[in-house]
């Protein structure tokens, strides 16, 4: 990336709840502060971190350590972190990072994030002070849908540039493939790992960002479901998902589990029945499309350790892939996203559609209740999220395949 | 990640990697395999241990592994091994005990006979990495490759039939020993093919070096250590220099430093003041996803000069250079890096050409490197095609040999006229991509 020589350099606002080593503010804030890997070079990004605002100082706090090392202050309120101590309005972008920190669970067994409280009074100070600037938000919009669509609606109205998100969607994959856009996709599958809500959303966002390059692009979610436990291999004898896209997206996984690890031998998992052995815990969440697509994440821990994907075109072709995710500590996934965030800060201008944010953090809060409530499946009118997918990949390393 | 992965870098150096590519000689007595039979392939092995690298490479040929959108069963039946040590750990008589056609027999000759009187197989697969094998006093470990493949031969000569050849990763210690390998393979008329899994993985990005394209410098980064790691390192190098202008013609010259000799190179200003391209280097750290922290309390930050050097402990690099002028260096940063990444500058070309060749990085994501490269060695078997020059892993044999020669006479520049090895690429671009 060519470095800007002539325009003054960005001033940035992060507003997070905890800084510590390995947190989402560290590992995203830093590469504003130290640079990152980049097409081959170190790139430190012609923009400066000026204000912080952290909500929680947890044993490990390094928000003073990095403020006086890289000259910004951190400040008690966000008001006064986005007006860097003035009275008004101060910075060119702001990083809301509301992952990690101790906050209480609700009954959905959800991380109560206060995504949309920081984002609340981040818009208060846009309104008060009659500048807008353009809006990161890690991971998803909130752990509730009506906050998620509030935070939607008030970047519409007051016009102001917002993405958001997960980085598996922008990751490198293995393959390095793309839905072709506008492609008929009949029947999609997802596989992940880890706990419900940091991890489960990740794989609804990256499923999502390649379910949204449809035919006729988003048109919505009729109706979700999440089934637990046995239900979910009767879901699949029953032919609510596909044991087929099942080997295509378990093909793609590198990781190893059961009998691989106790002596090396591979395994064809979909099919050799240890699967169902492996996994004491699935879950099941099933998407059914307003446009007829229907689409199921599978969460099957302790059977593998990645994120893959299956999708079955018109016809029997068959796409799928591994969403990668580079291990600590570097996480290189991070400097996918946060080039991301730069350019829209660089530019004005969202790379993607915060709407595949709001459409993945909607349905994971609507599977949620339908697990709440017995794992019943639960019709969706407020799903009507309607949008269109970048013609453009922008996926790890994209732009540079040969 | 709220939840994330686990890292091992131990793991990293177990899992290691083996090879792809074959020879361009035209084979005289064409492989006895018929199109209707499904091969019979019988594997000879130093020893089958969890992350060996026969276990890894076996039990894809025996469970399959993921390809494409599939579970992939390779064509081919592995009938009989060859098993050199049975350490703790052992699984070849597990694995034997499980596959029925599988059998274990004590020698070599009486497994590429299946216990007959006569060459009983269409394949033969060299796997001669890990297990107890004495060390020269150069420092590599001897591993009886060569003695297999003369084995191999005795047996393909008294039985008048040849079959094609696998062997993983380079042919042998010895410079002598592997020109013999491939002078007999190419006198014989049969199939021969070896190497590293490094270039037939995914790369991270996925990209080629354009055909015929002009180099002027490349360098390569790895981890890990002598006689097993630079091999790879090299390797990675080689799949890419030899789709230059004018093809491979090999190398003339070879020095190797360790130590603080590597510190002199990394702050001396480039090539001819006994260095390399600064911004290779770069190009390479910043391919890399396992970029050790130079600073604590960082988790992905570009080390200085001052800090590779503290962090990297035992740094050898082996300096080469081409007959055509092409200049290389292998560098192993054990402590800097825990992956393989190679830069390479072109003419007309402002930014270099870069990627990583993925190996996976954690000990339950080890080893998928191995795919492709069976995949691979499952369409010599089945075609007696090698899909790249047994020449390419000829040269890479020799660049270790004479690296570990430089590095037993101090860093000792040695001329290289045997290494003077001339071959085409396959046109065709071989690493994981689909």
């Amino acid at each position: 990336m060519a470095e800007p020589t002539k325009t003054p350099r960005k001033r940035l606002a992060i507003v997070t709840t905890i800084w510590k080593y390995l947190s989402h503010a560290q590992h995203m804030g830093d590469r504003f502060l130290v640079g990152y890997p980049w097409n081959g070079r170190w790139h430190r990004p012609a923009m400066d971190v000026v204000s912080l605002y952290v909500d929680q100082r947890p044993e490990g706090d390094q928000s003073e350590l990095r403020a006086r090392e890289f000259g910004f202050r951190v400040y008690p309120t966000i008001a006064e972190a986005l007006r860097a101590g003035g009275d008004k309005l101060a910075v060119d972008g702001v990083l809301v990072i509301g992952e990690h920190g101790d906050y209480p669970l609700n009954d959905k067994g959800q991380v109560q994030y206060p995504r949309y409280e920081f984002f609340e009074q981040i818009v208060k100070v846009f309104e008060a002070d009659g500048r807008r600037v353009p809006v990161f938000n890690d991971k998803h919009l909130s752990y509730s849908y009506e906050k998620a669509a509030k935070m939607v609606a008030a970047s519409k109205r007051l016009g102001f540039p917002m993405l958001a998100g997960s980085s598996l969607p922008v990751s490198w994959r293995l393959p390095p493939v793309e839905v072709p856009l506008d492609a008929p996709i009949e029947e999609a599958l997802m596989v992940g790992v880890g706990s419900s809500d940091p991890m489960d959303y990740h794989a609804l966002e990256a499923m999502q960002c390649m379910l949204e390059r449809r035919r006729n692009g988003e048109t919505g979610v009729k109706a979700v479901q999440l089934i637990q436990g046995p239900a979910v291999w009767q879901a699949g004898k029953d032919g609510r998902w596909s044991r087929r896209l099942l080997e295509a997206a378990l093909a793609r996984s590198t990781s190893r589990s059961g009998k691989s690890l106790v002596d090396g031998r591979t395994q064809d998992l979909a099919h050799s029945g240890e699967l169902e052995e492996l996994v004491k815990d699935p879950a099941a969440y099933l998407i059914e499309y307003r446009d007829g697509l229907r689409a199921t994440l599978l969460m099957i821990n302790g059977a593998v350790q990645d994120f893959t994907f299956a999708c079955r075109l018109r016809g029997d072709e068959i796409l799928s892939t591994q969403f990668l995710l580079p291990v600590l500590p570097n996480v290189a996934y991070s400097t996918c996203l946060m080039n991301k965030v730069e350019e829209m800060i660089a530019t004005g201008v969202a790379p993607y559609p915060v709407e595949r944010t709001q459409m993945a953090s909607s349905i994971l809060d609507w599977c949620l209740e339908s697990k709440k409530r017995g794992n019943i499946r639960l019709d969706t009118p407020a799903l009507d999220i309607r949008y269109r997918a970048p013609q453009r990949s922008q996926f790890g390393g994209a732009a540079e395949m040969v | 990640m709220s939840e994330p992965l686990k890292i091992s870098r131990r793991a990293v150096l177990a899992g290691v990697p083996a090879a792809a590519a074959l020879s361009l000689t035209q084979n005289r007595a064409a492989p006895s395999a018929e199109p209707a039979r499904r091969p019979r392939v019988a594997a000879l092995i130093t020893e089958f241990r969890q992350l060996s690298h026969a276990e890894v490479i076996l039990d894809r040929f025996l469970e399959g592994f993921g390809w494409e959108t599939r579970h992939h069963r390779p064509a081919v039946d592995l009938v009989s091994l060859y098993v050199d040590q049975f350490p703790a750990g052992d699984l070849s008589r597990e694995r034997a005990s499980r596959f029925n056609q599988l059998k274990i027999y004590p020698t070599i000759a009486e497994a590429l006979r299946a216990g007959g009187d006569k060459l009983a197989v269409d394949g033969v697969l060299i796997i001669g990495e890990h297990g107890d094998y004495p060390r020269n006093e150069k420092g590599q470990t001897l591993y009886p490759r060569y003695d297999f493949f003369k084995q191999t031969v005795d047996v393909f000569r008294r039985d008048g039939r040849t079959t094609p050849v696998f062997n993983d990763k380079h042919l042998s210690w010895d410079w002598a020993k592997a020109r013999e390998m491939v002078d007999t393979a190419a006198s014989m008329g049969f199939p021969f093919m070896a190497g590293s899994s490094l270039p037939v993985t995914w790369r991270i990005p996925s990209v080629e070096m354009p055909a015929g394209a002009e180099i002027e410098e490349v360098v390569g980064i790895g981890p890990g250590g002598v006689d097993s790691y630079d091999f790879h390192v090299l390797e990675a190098i080689q799949c890419l220099v030899e789709r230059r202008r004018g093809g491979e013609r090999g190398v003339s010259r070879v020095k190797a430093l360790r130590g603080e000799a590597v510190w002199q190179a990394m702050r001396a200003d480039g090539w001819k003041a006994g260095g390399w391209d600064a911004s290779l280097f770069e190009a390479c750290l910043c391919r890399s996803h396992q970029l050790a922290p130079a600073r604590e309390g960082f988790n992905h930050v570009y080390p200085t000069p001052d800090d590779v050097a503290r962090m990297v402990k035992d740094p050898v690099a082996y300096r080469i250079e081409y007959v055509d002028g092409l200049r290389a260096t292998m560098l192993l940063a054990d402590g800097l890096v825990g992956d393989i990444t190679v830069a390479a500058r072109l003419a007309g070309r402002a930014e270099p050409f870069s990627t990583q060749m993925y190996l996976g990085a954690d000990h339950a994501m080890q080893p998928h490197n191995f795919d492709p490269l069976v995949w691979h060695i499952e369409q010599f078997l089945t075609s007696g095609k090698p899909s790249q020059p047994i020449e390419r892993t000829l040269l890479t044999t020799g660049l270790v040999a004479a690296g570990v020669d430089s590095l037993a006479q101090d860093g000792k520049l040695l001329e290289t006229p045997h290494l003077a090895i001339r071959y085409q690429p396959n046109p065709n671009s071989t690493f994981r991509r689909t």
